[in-house]
């Protein structure tokens, strides 16, 4: 027998001791136990303190609604805070310690915020912490954020793996209670595929709890063979420790299954798994959650739920005390006393707000009828009650029922408010139910066990009806469908003393009162002015009392006062099971290009450019700085040759006989004309006539064209083109494909690059200036047959060629290629080089195309054609877009050759000052260029192209820069392309 | 959410790209009298109503169709699902 | 001395490893190329494809098989099939179905585009549900059906090519995230 209060009988497993330890004392209990019911039978009461005022606190509930003990659990980086004691399976070696306190948990040194408390009610921090204004970044705030909070977090990285997951259904079943079970089983019976779910370790629900009958068995028991049937049925997935979180649209649920919390180690397999449940239907049989009354110092330890009290004999063999009272409104508190007193534990009195006869014997107790509870004593455990005649009396577990409020959370998560229903005095789902959801049992109001066993299967019986599958699932277990009475009664008005309705956010019966005295009427308002049911436990056990002493106040019935929904998650989930496996690197996939593997072995420094890791330069031994090695590599291609892996960009092929037509009402440039066997540089414009993409498209045949993108645009590009395909042009005979991955493609750029190709590419092939000028392309071999393109195009100025294989063949040729290059000193060059190459050239990229720019500002208008329809032509036409004074991309040097210039600085007349009504434009580009000896820019500013040789100022306020820059041709080298020609 | 697509059956939302407003079909005539109006109509002007909606999807992560999806925005539900081909030829755009 | 020919390299190096009873492997020498139909062109299509391959066309989201290569058509598209088939030629492999289906159909090539993993074995549903949003049970997605869908935010096309055996195939470059996903997932759901 582990612990005084341990009783006999219950659902734990006696042969097996296991050992714990709470707040550093070791402590044993069963396997089937939470931390909670082997603290109650270890005689451990005091297990928190509360939020706001410190007052000492123990377990209230036997459910997820648990509002009070609020534990942290593990030690180390698997520590998790505010985990509920009462669903925390106890494992052997299970470390707990209680929360929120300065000093101990006996001796809570903020135990203090009791006594002001007057000072401390609703909205009070509205009112205070506001003189002397300085007081509140050095005293006032660090004071708040080490009080704010209930448990700590251990700070380190969240040790455990998380998983996702995907599963489909034609009934998910939410719940495992008698209406799930008995749901499941029709189900199942039909042969349907059925998901049930549920959040408890074992399934029954309240069947584990109680003293039922089904089919003339115990309820538990039914409940267990129901298990083992539906284990036996391929179809049906039973999910026990899964809590459906949330109804999402069209039948998606989500769900969060705990895998390992329960044991001692995770063995390195993911601890939670967030599944995605698609169904077709679902039935929510979620239960209800019992609510208390609200009298004077109603939070001690020991004055409990009477339903999690008798949950406790019943199914944890654990007695709550040993003067145990109930105070109750209705008749099912009542069965508390009776289970209680079957197992042993006194029952001292019964009190019973309502004036009439007892509903039960209840051997050994003192019946009270048309009594009331107004205040208790017993500071860190209760010691005895006061009623309102003034009687005293001894206790030390108080049992309060106030009725039982259908879950229907769920039921609200597409915008669906409950309604109120005078019969049951509870709120229960509205019409407007999540598309195929249906509830049964409980959580609809139906609150006898046959009822609930009955409209599970009914439901289930209609889902499949509704989904035309067949139905053989005979008739509905049998139970007792005792009927329970019981009057609306939400708080004691002869109260002594602040009566608690959220346990976990202190607000009290005065709070609701003063609520709607400042004029925060709504319950939104309530709501958020009092902090009620803003908790990790949403206020499962305070919302509708609190609701129904509003009405009280505003003189309105609660059906008129209405209800605040719910959100999803129904219980707390943990951030890394939202983030399943993405983080850190494995945040999104990474992509890397066919020469990667070769670049590593040189030591190329790597940049990531979206999801590609590309070779951003390549250090040489001895270079200690990255401008060593980015000026060299730059010399090296303007001086001989250079090869670069651009893979990356986006190459899309584009086939059919109307493909030409395509291209030429999707570039702004005409492509009419383009040949076979050339390549043609285009501008693509946004239907606002904003420049968005450039790239070229080669001609390889008659009806045959391969385009290439930016990398960062290769998607959306190829997206928008699917568009104008479908939907725009559909009669046009063209189709598309990515061939981004078919094809490795390499830059070779320098004056020996055809050089240097003539040893990689098959003598058989002329690439001679004559043969093969500027603009060519076309299929080649390589090293002996190998299938290469190859395209006479350069993004450096340099006389440069494309080269492409089929990506299996990359490395090789990047390898081929620099040792073909050793005579010519050839060099691998990166993205860095690569960017300084084409500043130095006055070629736009991302920078320049930043989505505000167009065709004009870029100095290409004679690219838009106006002969021909094209994406973007019409509108970019419009006056605003084409004044005389408008932006345009020209280059820019300091005056002083040693000034480094920055992207980002702003344009400036000499001595004008810097306001926005001044502003000429920016700076969009910068490099240092190894060929000018002088740091260089491109840039937009007003009239550029009128003012070549002015000097005005790039103005950076951020980095405290103002620095004398002249307006040049953005072309800074080979203005006149005589490079690329030759 | 799941859009139930015409040949494939109903897939997740996640596999696909929204773009708009179905009306981004009807591209205007860049050759009208008053073209320059009926683009920046075109391209700008929209009805944001709370209800039923036409509205482009593109199937990115699986058959790259364009599809027109006939949805509440208010509700989700979504009532049709067109290949969008067949609803611009049927609005003449073949020329 | 003539210069050496370059050596090819495959996305996952030839991979193979069985983990918790499910095998998975890199297959070989498989070529995949597409070949979209012209408008108005499918009669020539459908007859090219059952003279060049013997294979009937698969409607989107189907497969068929072919009596030519070991081919098996893939339904993509509704204006598109990928064919997977064993090359006489893996340097000519859209030559080849270029040959096969004339001026029927519009052939790129994409051998190199994807990696491909075979995975087989009893508990490979339960390992795909972790990472594979589509419903694979018997009835929902039989042998022979494909699909184009998101895993783990890679591009993955799924073909069922058995009782417990399915082909991947995603993106060469993200060929070692797309590995890894596939691992983890047999790895996480193994006992």
């Amino acid at each position: 027998m582990s612990g005084p209060f341990r009783l006999e009988g219950g659902a734990v497993d006696r042969s097996r001791s296991l050992s714990f330890c709470f707040d550093g004392r070791p402590m044993t209990g069963h396997p089937g136990d939470t931390l909670a019911s082997a603290l109650l039978a270890g005689g451990v009461r005091l297990v928190g303190r509360s939020f706001k005022y410190h007052r000492p606190r123990g377990v209230f509930t036997a459910g997820s609604e648990e509002p009070s003990a609020l534990v942290e659990l593990r030690s180390g980086a698997h520590r998790e805070p505010n985990t509920r004691a009462t669903v925390a399976e106890l494992f052997d070696g299970l470390e707990a310690f209680s929360q929120n306190y300065r000093g101990s948990l006996r001796w809570d040194l903020l135990a203090a915020n009791d006594l002001i408390a007057p000072f401390l009610s609703a909205g009070f921090y509205y009112k205070t912490f506001m003189w002397p204004k300085s007081f509140w970044e050095r005293v006032y705030e660090p004071a708040i954020r080490a009080s704010a909070g209930l448990g700590r977090l251990s700070g380190e990285a969240d040790p455990d793996c998380y998983d996702k997951g995907f599963l489909h259904c034609d009934l998910l079943v939410i719940g495992a209670g008698p209406a799930g079970l008995a749901a499941a089983l029709a189900a199942g019976r039909s042969g349907a595929r059925v998901i049930l779910a549920d959040e408890d370790f074992v399934m029954g629900g309240r069947l584990n709890a109680e003293t039922h009958e089904v089919d003339g068995r115990p309820g538990a028991a039914w409940a267990a063979d129901a298990v083992r049937e539906l284990a036996s049925m391929e179809r049906v997935r039973a999910m026990p420790r899964t809590t459906v979180i949330g109804a999402w649209d069209h039948g998606i649920y989500g769900a969060l299954e705990r895998r390992t919390d329960h044991l001692a180690a995770g063995g390195g397999k993911p601890r939670q798994i967030l599944w995605r449940i698609y169904s077709r239907r679902a039935i929510l049989a979620a239960g209800a959650t019992e609510r208390p009354i609200a009298f004077g110092a109603n939070d001690r330890p020991g004055i409990m739920l009477a339903g999690a009290v008798r949950a406790y004999a019943n199914r944890f063999a654990v007695g709550a005390g040993r003067r145990v009272g109930l105070f109750t409104n209705n008749d099912d508190g009542w069965r508390t006393a009776a289970d209680l007193v079957a197992r042993g534990v006194p029952v001292a009195a019964v009190i019973d707000v309502r004036d009439r006869a007892p509903v039960a014997e209840v051997p050994g107790a003192r019946i009270l009828m048309g009594s009331r509870v107004t205040t208790t004593r017993g500071r860190r455990g209760l010691k005895g009650v006061t009623l309102a005649n003034g009687e005293k009396l001894a206790l030390d577990c108080l049992a309060v029922s106030g009725g039982w409020n259908p879950n229907v959370h769920l039921t609200c998560h597409h915008g669906g408010r409950p309604v109120w229903r005078d019969g049951i005095a509870a709120f229960v789902p509205g019409a407007d139910l999540p598309g195929g959801m249906a509830v049964a049992g409980a959580a609809g109001g139906a609150f006898t066990a046959a009822a609930a066993l009955a409209g599970g299967h009914r439901a289930a019986v209609e889902a499949l009806g509704a989904l035309g599958l067949p139905a053989v699932a005979g008739d509905p277990p049998g139970a007792g469908d005792e009927a329970s009475d019981g009057v609306p009664f939400w708080h004691v008005r002869e109260s002594r003393g602040r009566a608690w309705l959220d346990l976990q956010n202190d607000v009290t019966v005065k709070d609701v009162v003063q609520s709607h005295g400042e004029g925060f009427r709504s319950v939104e308002h309530l709501k958020r002015y009092t902090t009620l049911g803003m908790a990790t436990d949403q206020g499962k056990t305070a919302n509708v009392a609190a609701l129904a002493i509003l009405a009280e106040q505003s003189g309105k019935s609660i059906a008129e006062t209405g209800t605040t929904m719910f959100r999803p998650p129904y219980t707390p989930v943990p951030i890394g099971a939202f983030a399943g496996r993405s983080r850190g690197r494995e945040f999104r996939p990474t992509r890397l290009t066919p020469s990667h593997d070769w670049a590593e072995r040189r030591g190329a420094v790597f940049v990531d450019a979206g999801m590609w890791l590309r070779a951003q330069w390549f250090p040489r031994a001895g270079e200690t700085h990255w401008r060593e090695s980015v000026d060299r590599e730059v010399r090296q291609t303007r001086g001989s040759v250079g090869i670069c892996d651009v893979t990356t960009l986006g190459k899309i092929d584009i086939q059919g006989r109307d493909a030409q037509e395509f291209l030429n009402r999707i570039y702004s440039n005409g492509f009419a004309t383009l040949a076979v066997g050339k390549v043609r540089y285009g501008l693509m414009l946004r239907e606002d006539g904003i420049a968005y993409d450039d790239g070229t498209t080669a001609r390889l045949g008659e009806n045959h064209f391969v385009m290439t993108t930016t990398t960062v645009n290769a998607v959306p590009v190829f997206r928008n083109m699917e568009f104008a395909r479908q939907c725009l042009w559909p009669g046009l005979d063209v189709h598309l494909i990515s061939v981004t991955e078919q094809w490795a493609q390499f830059a070779v750029a320098g004056p020996n690059s055809r050089e240097l190709l003539r040893k990689i590419v098959d003598p058989e092939h002329d690439i001679s200036n004559e043969a093969f000028p500027f603009m060519a392309c076309g299929e080649v071999g390589v090293r002996g047959g190998t299938p290469a393109r190859l395209f006479r195009i350069s993004f450096s100025g340099e006389l440069a060629y494309e080269i492409a294989v089929p990506a299996r063949y990359g490395e090789a040729l990047m390898e081929a290629l620099m040792a073909a290059g050793e005579a010519f000193d050839a060099v691998a060059y990166g993205t860095e080089a690569l960017g300084v190459m084409r500043i130095e050239k006055g070629h736009a990229a991302a920078n320049e195309l930043n989505g505000q720019t167009t065709a004009r500002m870029l100095g290409l208008q004679r690219m838009v054609s106006k002969k021909k329809d094209c994406i973007g032509n019409v509108l970019s036409e419009r006056p605003e877009l084409n004044r005389e004074d408008g932006l345009k991309l020209m280059g820019f040097k300091p005056l002083d050759p040693e000034e480094q210039l920055a992207a980002g600085a702003h344009f400036l007349a000499p001595g004008a000052a810097a306001e926005t009504a001044n502003d000429e434009g920016w700076m969009t580009s910068v490099a240092y260029s190894p060929m000018l000896g002088t740091s260089i820019g491109l840039g937009f500013i007003r009239r550029g192209h009128a003012r070549i040789g002015e000097t005005v100022r790039a103005w950076d306020a951020l980095r405290g820069a103002d620095i004398p820059v002249e307006i040049v041709s953005p072309h800074f080298y080979d203005p006149e392309g005589g490079l690329l020609r030759g | 959410m799941l859009i139930d697509h015409p040949l494939l059956g109903p897939r997740d939302a996640a596999e696909f790209v929204i773009l708009g407003d179905a009306g981004l079909i009807d591209r205007p005539d860049w050759q009208a009298e008053d073209a320059a109006r009926l683009f920046h109509d075109y391209q700008h002007l929209r009805d944001n109503p709370a209800g039923g909606h036409r509205e482009l999807w593109f199937h990115e992560q699986g058959d790259r169709s364009w599809l027109v999806v006939t949805r509440n925005t208010v509700t989700h539900e979504i009532v049709k699902v067109e290949l969008a081909r067949d609803v611009a030829i049927a609005r003449e755009r073949d020329r | 001395m003539a210069d050496p020919a370059l050596a090819p390299r495959f996305p996952l190096g030839g991979y193979r490893r069985t983990i918790g009873g499910i095998a998975l492997a890199e297959p070989a020498g498989l070529a995949l190329v597409s070949a979209a139909v012209p408008q108005g062109g499918d009669e020539d299509f459908a007859a090219a494809l059952a003279g060049g391959f013997g294979a009937v066309r698969p409607g989107t989201g189907d497969s068929t098989p072919g009596d030519r290569h070991a081919a098996r058509v893939l339904g993509m598209q509704p204006d598109q099939v990928f064919i997977l088939f064993e090359p006489p030629d893996p340097d000519r492999a859209a030559e080849t179905v270029a040959a096969a289906l004339g001026s029927s159909a519009y052939v790129t090539d994409q051998s190199d585009s994807w990696a491909m993993l075979t995975v087989a074995g009893a508990g490979v549903r339960a390992a795909l549900e972790r990472i594979c949003p589509l419903d694979l049970a018997d009835e929902a997605f039989p042998a022979g059906r494909v699909a184009r869908t998101v895993m783990e935010y890679l591009a993955v096309i799924i073909l069922r090519d058995g009782t417990d055996s399915f082909l991947l195939m995603s993106p060469r470059s993200s060929a070692r995230s797309f590995l890894h996903a596939v691992e983890l997932s047999v790895a996480n759901a193994s006992e």
